[in-house]
This record gives structure tokens, sequence and C-alpha cells, in this order.
């Protein structure tokens, strides 16, 4: 059999993640000579996202049917990874680029002795080497890396593949032993999710588009202006330390060098002058636009697209515009 | 409690990046390098424990070249740390993220652990993947993108948030574990110059890099891009708020192609 890519699955309400599948996608792209693909899952509900992978075009799933590992440590489903792995005899285990993902990859490097790499934009494999492209220093800069060693596990990074076309086909499940996982890995337990508290939109590090709000808003009464936008666009909210630091808004959603680095496709500041702490969170952002009544803010070097202006009359005219363009 | 925290040095954040001559790194001449930002919060996480757990003990841990990897160690014992240890690796390769958990694990073993700390990743190569490699080489659980950690003595158990893609996770887990910090829950401390000019003549133990750190599968930096300088927004001219509205949904529209 040659050497095969494990896919492994994140399940979300008992569907494989769009993670997953960004990462499925990756597999079918560099597999074009037939390479088998395999998928992995976990937990309760891993039957039933199984079934995801064969409507994705995988059609071979190994399964750890184990309810502890919903709520266990990372460490506990790299033993079935790496038993799934080695079961398939495959040279490289693909994950989405979720905290999970990255997870999993330190742990398997050891686990599996493999080489590994986070954050991944791209993948090549070419004259039997495996090449990754992967952003470094708060996007700033860009390395390309060879991995060596006859394994590889790699974490994509979040939004830099698109999810593949539905390529359904036949589903053989085959199970995964976890019986002799390690008490100490089983012992801790995940007891609570707590949703984040930012209302209906998606959570800021998974958001194809973000809208974040900074010191130009003047106090916390002005930040719905940056709500209702993001409601438009369907985008999570973001804010700048200043705006967290003050208390207008939860240290969740600073966006930043001691908040979260996001990528989305579209990112919209509003009022943000443009510290480099902020700029370092969120300058790999596919298309940033800024908007602001400095025209001299350093926000407007790192951005695509510029509104010199005030921000009370900009961004209300914006949603309204946005919902304008969107209304079916 | 025994607390290891493993730290690294870093380019300052204001660092104007230049490639290498041999194009597969950043180019580190006349480059200042700092404590790591998470790493910072992983010691401050270390002492605040220290303080709230009588009798507990803080090592710092650092692989990496010389001398950066002996100041940082410096600059964590001028925060409060008790002793360090350094495992000197080569500059040049630099070393996979894998290959220095390897040499950090070797220390760790020979040392007390409980608690081993560190920043959930480094602000330069951005892998992130040291504390989940360290959990898996010392065989025990690791947790990471972690903010909130408390210590719960009358249960014995550890308790702390970890911020995920579903919202924030509340973990229970007894020692001992591997935990990589998103950031402190409360701003790291400086150090005050009395304990800075101290920390400058404080023991660090030197160790070499245990036999497994090599000839396992890794990975080699083939290139190092710096992207075409951004050129500076293109500026919407407008009359009207709804006349710049409505240029910027055509741009992301039909230029961008970002629109939803």
């Amino acid at each position: 059999m040659t050497p095969g890519i494990l896919v492994v699955g994140e399940v979300q309400n008992g569907r494989l993640a769009p993670a997953t599948l960004e990462a499925l996608g990756v597999a079918r792209a560099v597999a074009p000579s037939g390479d088998p693909i395999v998928g992995f899952v976990s937990g309760a509900a891993g039957k039933s996202a199984a079934a995801d992978f064969a409507r994705f075009g995988v059609g071979h799933v190994y399964c750890a049917e184990d309810p502890r590992l919903d709520a266990a440590p990372v460490g506990a489903i790299a033993h079935a990874v790496a038993a799934a792995a080695g079961a398939a005899g495959a040279a490289l285990v693909l994950v989405g680029g979720t905290t999970f993902g990255r997870d999993l990859v330190g742990r398997l490097a050891i686990r599996w002795d493999a080489s590994a790499a986070t954050g991944v934009t791209e993948l090549v494999r070419a004259d039997g080497a495996l090449r990754v492209r992967r952003s470094v220093f708060g996007g700033r800069a860009h390395e390309t890396r060879r991995m060596e060693g006859p394994r590889c596990a790699v974490a994509l990074r979040p939004h830099a593949f698109s999810v593949p076309a539905e390529a359904p086909m036949a589903l053989t499940v085959e199970s995964i032993a976890t019986a002799d996982l390690p008490s100490n890995l089983i012992a801790p337990r995940r007891v609570e999710v707590r949703a984040p508290d930012r209302g209906a939109g998606p959570s800021l590090s998974d958001a194809a588009i973000v809208v974040s709000g900074g010191r130009g808003l003047r106090g916390p009464e002005d930040f719905h202006l940056v709500d209702e936008l993001a409601a438009a666009l369907g985008a999570a909210v973001g804010a700048s330390r200043a705006v967290t630091d003050a208390g207008w808004r939860p240290a969740s959603f600073q966006v930043g060098q001691t908040g979260k680095a996001v990528s989305p496709q579209l990112y919209v500041a509003v009022g943000i002058s443009g510290a480099i702490q902020h700029i370092v969170g969120m300058v790999s952002s596919r298309c940033i636009v800024a908007i602001n009544s400095d025209a001299s803010a350093p926000i407007f070097k790192v951005a695509d697209y510029g509104i010199v202006g005030d921000l009370f009359e900009i961004v209300p005219a914006l949603t309204a515009e946005v919902r304008r363009a969107r209304a079916p | 409690m025994e607390i290891v925290v493993c730290v690294k040095p870093v380019p300052e954040a204001e660092t104007r990046l230049r490639v290498a001559a041999d194009a597969r790194s950043f180019d580190a001449e006349g480059v200042k390098f700092v404590l790591a930002g998470y790493d910072e919060s992983a010691v401050e996480q270390a002492l605040l424990l220290k303080e709230a757990t009588p009798g507990s003990h803080v090592h710092v841990v650092a692989a990496g070249p010389s001398p950066r990897t002996e100041e940082v160690l410096r600059a964590s014992i001028a925060l409060g740390c008790d002793a360090a240890t350094f495992v000197e690796m080569p500059n040049a390769p630099a070393p996979d993220p894998i290959a220095t958990a390897r040499a950090l694990a070797g220390a760790i073993r020979a040392l007390p652990h409980d608690l081993v700390l560190c920043g959930k990743q480094a602000g330069d190569d951005e892998g992130g993947l040291v504390a989940a490699a360290l959990g898996e080489l010392l065989g025990l659980p690791d947790f990471g993108y972690v903010v909130d950690l408390r210590w719960d003595a009358a249960a014995a158990r550890l308790r702390f948030q970890r911020s995920a893609e579903a919202g924030q996770e509340l973990w229970e887990s007894p020692l001992p574990c591997v935990v990589g910090l998103q950031q402190a829950w409360n701003d790291p401390r400086t150090a005050k110059l009395p304990a800075i000019l101290k920390s400058r003549k404080a023991p660090i133990a030197k160790v070499a890099p245990p036999a497994d750190a090599t000839g396992h599968p890794t990975s080699h930096a083939e290139k190092f891009e710096l992207p075409p300088p951004r050129m500076g927004a293109k500026l919407i001219e407008f009359k009207t708020p709804p006349e710049a509205a409505e240029k910027l949904v055509k741009l992301l529209r039909e230029e961008a192609k970002v629109f939803p």
C-alpha cells in the first residue's frame, strides 16, 4: 500500500468542523496520484461524523468511539491518532488549524516520531519531498520549510484553504482501541464550555470577517456601531487593547500581540490607530479596511482600503450599504 | 509546588526584519532579543502560583544559542525565578521546535516538576509546538491556550480556562501536567533595578542537549521571505458618507473579492 494521508476530524455538533473540511481539501489536492486518504474521528459522535468523511470522498475512517475522549486533553486523542496513523501506514497526518489541531501536531511529533509544522498556508509534495510555507513574525514574513523523515504531521492555517466540493462514496469504519490509554491522560476533564460572551456572531478566531473597534469610538456607549456593522457583514467583533484595557469590552475581544491573532478574509478596523501591538495580530488578514479620522494613523500603512473620515458618519452609512448589498 | 517555566529569546516586536545572506532565515545581526511576550506571562503565572502556594520553587529553563538565551534566563531570575538551567544549542542551523522541545525535556527530567509552564507560542516562529511536544516527552497531559490558572489545594486540582473555538473551556487537572499560556490574567511584572543587577551574578546551570535531541524527523528552513512592502491604503475619495460606503462595498466585491 502506498503511504497515505490521514486527515484528523474535529467534530462540531455531530458534524465535521469546517477546519477539517479545509484539511480534507488539501489532502485531495496533494494526493493527485491516488495516494490513499483516510479519516480519523473520536468521541461518542465519532460514527455519525465519519459519514461526513464519506460525503467528501474519504471512504475509510478510523474511529475511536470512546466517550471519554469528548472531554479529555489532546494527549489522549493523540494516542488514538498515532494508532490510526500506524494502522493506515500513513506518511502524512493533516489537521485543521484550530487550537486542537496545533496541540495535536506537537504531541504527534513525539508519539508518532514525525516532523511537524503548524500554521501552514501552502503544502507541496514534489520530488519525493514535502515543503510547507507558513507565516512567521505575526505575518510580517513567510518561511518555507522542508519536512524531513518518513512521517510528517501538519496543522493548517485557518481560512487559508477552501472547503472542497462534495464527492460522496461508500463508508467503511475501522475501530481504534482506546482501552490502554494512560490514566493520567484521561484524569484531567473539561468540565464546562462557556459560549463566548459575544452574542450570535462567529467566534473571533473562526470568523471569515472581523470588525474591530478602537479608542476612536470614544466610549462603550458607541461600540454598538461596530456591533451593527459586524452583524450586517456576518462578522465577529474584535477590539484594540485600548478598548479592552478600558473595560468597554472583555479581554476575550482583544486582537493583537497579547490578545488573539486573526487572519480573516476581511478585517475592518474602526477608529483604531494601528499600534504595532495591534498590527501583529491582524496584518496577515487577506484584505484590511481602515476607517479613521486621522489620515496619518499608522493603520493606513497596512490597510488595503482606507476611509479618512468621521467614523460616526461613515460606519452607519457603511452598515446601511452592506445591508442593502446583501439583501436577497 | 515545584514549577518549571520554559522561556525563549525572541527579537523585540519593533525589530525591522531583514533576510539573512543565506536567504533561509532572518538576519539577527544587531537585533535585540528579549523574553518572548507569552513567556513573560508564563513567568508571571509561575510567580503568582509560587506566592500563593508556600514552599514553592520556580526553576526557569531555556534551550537556544548563547548569549541571548542566558540573557532571558537572567531576566527571568530578575523577575523572581529561583534557579535557571541553560541547554546550549547551536545558532545555525536553528533547531526546529521539536528538537528544542527534546532539549528542554532532557533538562526538565532532571528537575522536580509538578507543573511545567510555557508560553503558548513564541512571537517569531509561531510554532506553538513546544508545550504539546513536552507533554508527550514527559508522559504528561498538556493544555494549550490557557488563561486564568489557579491551584485548588483542597481538591488537589489545577483549575483553569482554555480559549478555544467553541468558547471558554473550564478544565480541572491533577498534577503533574504541562500548560501553554495564552496570556496572564494580570499584567506581567517588571523587574526592579537591584534584582536586575543581582541577576547578572546569579549562577546558571549549563547542560548539554540529551542524545535524543537529534536523529529524529525534523524540518529545515529553506527560504525566508518578506512580503512586498504594503504600499499603504487606497484612500477612498468621497463627498458624502453614503458615497464612501458605496465605493468601498464595490471595491470589496469587485476588486478584493472578499464581500460576503
